[in-house]
């Protein structure tokens, strides 16, 4: 337990060089940007004297490496600054915009694993066969496929065409959000406020982009699941199994994928920083108001403190994750030293 | 495992299926979409068409214009004189009306606005400074506005949204409010007929009738501004019954399909939104005159009309609108449409041929003008190259970026658009060719001919000289062309069959008051 | 190079002769690998179909990709035009022909860049050790966890767009994924028997680098450098679709798709079909082509 813990401190601990790196990259790639936040908020009338005085204000006329320390110097207080553009705390929109970017990647996560495992484990106990070769041919296809690509599809077939699923947005536009938004995770919010009616809209409209997400990163999963079926079965005790006479289905499905998942686990840590990136394309194309638009936005606008915040809580995300994820794998699998 | 997959998918299938099938009505509402984003929910720093047209709903200004019309009627004004000269105008204001928290309005909370928003240096305040030298409160009731110099135009600006009274003791004096929230009591309540009950930016905003409004009530009490991030979004919301109207803006292809469906009302607004060429007149290879009449007699408006907007929008042959007082057709009758003959001789005569092109970029900005950017640059292109002495590059930059190439002379044409700020001949003109405006602008054109003409304009009341001078001014622009007319926006409104009372303007100000459902 | 093109004429084979020569080669390789040799085939015909596309692009496209009078506008596939016109009836198969040439490009160079940089820091990384090996795996992991696609994005927008700012923007974004093969391999092979005794008989470090490390890096280096460049499309393609690659103009898959998404509801297929379709394609062939090459050098390296 306590070499456990141990573990866990350095890991946090070898994450703020992370961030610490990334940081100064994007800070100086955004300051070394043409044009600045200044003009892009100002218009076309605003004389010489009121931009002097804005970019005074903003501390942009300082030099770079004064701006960097000054910034550096309040991250360490946990302080993301205040935006350029906007007269407000650069933690406001990123905490107004996560939980939606956080419900697609969970929910995308959900058909990841679905689309991923089992035919992963299908295609293993089929190896060789010619449905582990379709199954593979699958995964190497999906792999290529462009998230927002394949979301424009099924926009088209499930949306336009058949009209199934809302291809857009969070939630039907004569719902009120005001009435029952707390957290800002719609389907947790329209549950707590008792609205089955509002949760269903939500639900629907997180159709389609979580299932877009979860396809196209469902190849790397098949590819893991079926390498780490492979080894599994070929372990002594499924052997023993077979010959112990148990279904030959119980044991793939029960036995090993239960030994397989595991490892597979682990490398969903690894794929958590491709699922993010797939998150902003999906988020573009279905109009999703979560936090890759709202990077985007700013960065059209070079509002550098928010730039700066969503990236800090881009690799924060990811390193939780990936510090969770080991965690939880130490704790499975007792053979894990730290 | 198997269960947290089986249950999860049973809340899409099973909860998704059940629950959305029928649609629960509640309130009687209207619901709004635009796809435009609301900024500063303070009259002294938002200076952007859709937060003007919330704050034409939730304020009063103290002359007004009615639903659909260019005629300038009292608003809390009950009447207003100018002094002979023209440079001090007099308001006389309503009595008896009262902010929501009992603040009574008077001249003093007219002043207090006027004196906030110099103070502020908000983005619109130059249409108070550069005008105002001073206000006077006569007596409670009465309040007088001192010009920097007669300014025939006066009342059209003291209809725009800076000039809209707030209350002193709601608004804070020294800072720009962002959110309602800031604001103290944390609702924002005007004098306008209604009120903001609740808002969430980029997603929706609601309003309600305002009780305390001295006018006629609201025939719909509560109207909903929902906010999409694109187009096609609001479009598929407005074909699903989501949205009972959409405002601002649709595609191109769109609005021809929605056009097409008897479900929906469709309205045009000849719009006073205009799309140009600049050039960059004093460094630049355009810094001759021949070479920017070369490029204005190439454009061929019709063709990127009828390819780029389905023809919903229309060609353009001045820089002062159709519809709007003076407008002439200069440029159809000098440089023409897709005019390859005179180009090339115009070219030729600046000592380009075939063999030595005259090539330079073309900037266009991707996003700040919606979709069919893209496709206009590209059009453009095509038409330029017909003449085989000109060889384009298209360039693209991002708004934050292109705005500071312009000032920064990096660009020699670029496309721009325009929005006016006051509904008069002079806004399209001294802004793009007048000294001080077009360096504003990037264009950099300076001639004291031309800047003694718009001085004249500027400040003479007499309609008939007026009309003279921006006659010859527009004809004067197809000589020099500082900048080249493309087109004028139409803006079109989609709403249910069942809503009725759009009544638009060519001022484009959007009374909600007069929306009302049919029975 | 040129004493080797004469070497193939002198051979004097004709050449039906040398195309029956390369089918038994093919048959023969299919019998000592099995499946994983048809995926590799697979994906190198993609390749070559779609480079020579892009290098004579002049020979198969009808039109001009630029030509905006080759008929109606939005035409749906038919005769004439079989992947249909645009909004600006241009004719999206010439669209696509001469967009191959924009993506293979930025694609492949991104991907030769990000490789000149990534491998020998990685060599001389992994090599040299101490404080120089920690502070640049320090660097390179950090950018490697790190969702590469926002990385690029944040260059292609400081960069502006245009065709070479987007290959810098892509290739920056890969240069760690060299940079970790190699060291790694360099870390294993270092304590090799064979470049110990060469370290003992006193050969100088550049002489140990070049002539012991860096050809039994190579193998796996090829490998990666075919995914590399399926990545690279992959982005590419993400940051022209989302309006940070190229400007108008020059012809290019990602924005045609950008473009065609708005003619969504109008139910206009063709416009966002092809040009996906064809990143897909081009993106499994480099994928195939480099799984093939994976289990024929390397049999280990891809079973994870």
């Amino acid at each position: 337990m306590k070499n456990l813990l141990r573990y866990i401190i350095t890991r946090i601990l070898l994450t703020i060089p992370m961030i610490f790196i990334l940081l100064t990259l994007v800070f100086v790639i955004l300051r070394i940007m043409p044009g600045d936040p200044v003009s892009a908020m100002l218009g076309a009338h605003a004389p010489e004297e009121v931009i002097e005085q804005k970019k005074e204000e903003l501390g942009l006329n300082k030099p770079i490496i004064i701006q960097y320390i000054n910034y550096m110097n309040k991250l360490l207080h946990f302080d993301l600054g205040e935006s350029m553009i906007f007269k407000q705390k650069v933690i406001v929109p990123i905490r107004e915009k996560l939980p939606a970017t956080i419900e697609l990647t969970f929910f995308g996560m959900f058909f990841t694993l679905l689309f991923g495992i089992f035919p992963g484990a299908y295609a293993a106990s089929r190896r060789r066969k010619g449905r582990d070769f379709a199954i593979r041919i699958y995964a190497n296809v999906v792999y290529c496929i462009p998230v927002y690509w394949m979301g424009l599809m099924l926009q088209l077939i499930l949306g336009i065409w058949l009209g199934w699923f809302p291809i857009a947005g969070r939630v039907n536009a004569r719902i009120l959000v005001s009435t029952f938004e707390r957290t800002g995770f719609y389907t947790l919010d329209t549950l707590l406020a008792g609205n089955l009616y509002a949760f269903g809209d939500v639900m629907l409209h997180l159709f389609l982009p979580s299932l877009t997400l979860g396809i196209v990163l469902s190849g790397i999963f098949v590819r893991l699941t079926r390498a780490n079926m492979l080894d599994v079965l070929k372990s002594e005790y499924i052997l023993s199994a077979r010959a112990r006479g148990i279904p030959e289905r119980k044991i793939v499905y029960k036995h090993a994928l239960k030994n397989a998942f595991i490892p597979v686990l682990t490398m969903l840590g690894l794929q958590f920083a491709l699922l993010l990136a797939g998150a902003i394309l999906t988020e573009m194309t279905f109009s999703w108001p979560g936090i890759g638009r709202l990077l985007m936005e700013r960065i059209y606008l070079r509002d550098y403190p928010t730039i700066q915040g969503v990236i800090v809580v881009f690799a924060l995300f990811v390193s939780i994750v990936s510090l969770i994820v080991d965690i939880l794998y130490a704790m499975v699998d007792p053979r894990v030293k730290y | 495992m198997k269960y947290f997959f089986t249950v999860i998918l049973a809340l899409f299938l099973v909860t998704g299926f059940v629950f959305a099938t029928g649609t629960k009505e509640g309130v009687k509402t209207l619901v709004y979409g635009t796809t435009e984003k609301v900024t500063d929910m303070d009259p002294a720093s938002a200076y952007d068409f859709h937060t003007w047209e919330i704050f034409q709903n939730i304020y009063q200004g103290l002359l007004s214009y009615p639903p659909g019309k260019t005629n300038i009627v009292p608003g809390l004004a009950e009447s207003y004189s100018a002094n002979a000269k023209g440079d001090q105008f007099t308001f006389k204001l309503r009595k008896g009306v009262k902010f929501t928290d009992g603040t009574p309005f008077n001249a003093q909370a007219v002043k207090w606005t006027i004196d906030r928003v110099i103070a502020l240096k908000g983005d619109p305040s130059w249409l108070v400074t550069d005008f105002v030298k001073s206000v006077d409160v006569v007596d409670d009731y009465t309040v007088r506005f001192n010009l920097k110099g007669p300014i025939a135009y006066f009342p059209a600006l003291a209809a725009t949204v800076p000039y809209f009274p707030e209350n002193p003791n709601v608004y804070p004096k020294d800072k720009i409010v962002r959110n309602p929230s800031e604001l103290k009591g944390g609702a924002l309540v005007g004098l306008g007929p209604y009120k903001v009950v609740s808002f969430k930016r980029d997603e929706e905003v609601v309003l309600e009738a305002n009780p305390d409004y001295y006018g006629e009530k609201p025939k719909i009490d509560r109207i909903v501004i929902r906010y999409f991030a694109d187009a096609t979004t609001m479009r598929l919301a407005l074909e699903k019954g989501e949205i009972d109207l959409a405002y601002k803006t649709l595609n191109p292809s769109d609005i021809a399909d929605l056009s097409k469906n008897s479900k929906f009302t469709t309205y045009k607004l000849s719009g006073p939104y205009i799309r140009y060429v600049c050039f960059e007149t004093s460094e630049s290879v355009f810094k001759n005159k021949i070479l920017r009449q070369a490029f204005g007699a190439l454009i061929n408006r019709p063709e990127i009309m009828k390819k780029v907007f389905l023809n919903q929008n229309e060609p353009l042959y001045s820089m002062v609108p159709k519809g709007m007082i003076y407008h002439t057709d200069d440029f159809k009758n000098t440089l023409g449409d897709g005019n390859i003959a005179l180009a090339d001789k115009l070219l030729k005569e600046a000592g380009y041929s075939k063999e030595k092109p005259l090539t330079f970029d073309l900037w266009y900005t991707p996003s700040h003008y919606g979709d069919t950017e893209v496709d206009m640059a590209e059009v453009l292109k095509a038409q330029l190259e017909k003449s085989s002495m000109m060889k384009v590059t298209l360039k693209s930059a991002e708004w934050a970026t292109y705005k500071q190439q312009w000032k920064a002379k990096q660009m020699a044409v670029y496309l721009l658009g325009w929005y006016p700020d006051y509904i008069d001949p002079d806004n399209y003109t001294a802004a793009f060719a007048g000294t001080s405006g077009s360096k504003g602008m990037g264009i950099n054109f300076s001639d004291p001919k031309w800047d003694a003409l718009f001085t004249k304009e500027q400040t003479n009341t007499d309609p008939a000289v007026r009309k003279a001078v921006f006659e010859k001014i527009q004809k004067m622009w197809t000589d020099e062309a500082p900048t080249v007319p493309i087109f004028q926006g139409n803006l079109y409104v989609f709403t249910r069959k069942d809503v009725g009372g759009v009544e638009i303007g060519p001022t484009l100000i959007f009374n909600y008051n007069a929306l009302y459902f049919k029975k | 190079m040129t004493q080797k093109s004469r070497n193939i004429e002198a051979s004097g084979y004709s050449s039906s002769e040398r195309m029956g020569r390369i089918f038994g080669w093919l048959i023969k390789a299919n019998k000592k690998y099995g499946a994983e040799w048809w995926i590799l085939v697979f994906g190198a015909v993609i390749i070559l179909f779609i480079s020579y596309t892009a290098i004579f692009p002049g020979t198969l496209a009808p039109y001009s990709p630029l030509d905006q009078n080759t008929g109606p506008q939005l035409m749906a596939p038919g005769p004439g035009h079989p992947f249909g016109t645009d909004n600006l009836s241009r004719d999206i198969l010439s669209r696509m022909i001469y967009g191959s040439r924009t993506i293979l490009g930025v694609a492949f160079t991104a991907a030769i860049l990000s490789s000149i940089i990534g491998i020998p820091l990685g060599l001389i990384s992994g090599f040299l050790g101490g404080i120089f090996d920690r502070i640049f795996s320090l660097i390179m992991d950090s950018v490697y966890s790190f969702p590469g696609l926002i990385l690029a994005i944040a260059f292609a927008a400081m960069l502006g767009p245009g065709v070479v700012n987007i290959t810098l923007a892509v290739s920056v974004v890969y240069i760690p994924t060299y940079f970790r093969l190699v060291r790694g391999q360099t870390l294993t092979i270092k304590e090799e028997l064979y470049v110990e005794a060469a370290r003992a008989i006193g050969a100088r470090r550049s002489v140990i680098l070049g002539k012991y490390i860096f050809p039994n890096v190579i193998a796996t280096v090829v490998v990666i450098f075919s995914l590399n460049i399926a990545d690279a499309i992959m982005t590419e393609a993400a940051l022209s679709y989302i309006g940070l690659g190229l400007p108008a103009g020059i012809p290019d898959w990602g924005m045609d798709l950008a473009m065609g998404k708005k003619y969504l509801p109008s139910g206009i297929w063709w416009m966002i079909t092809f040009p996906g379709l064809m990143i897909m394609t081009l993106a499994l062939g480099f994928t195939m082509l480099g799984e093939g090459l994976s289990e024929i050098l390397n049999p280990r390296l891809l079973e994870r």
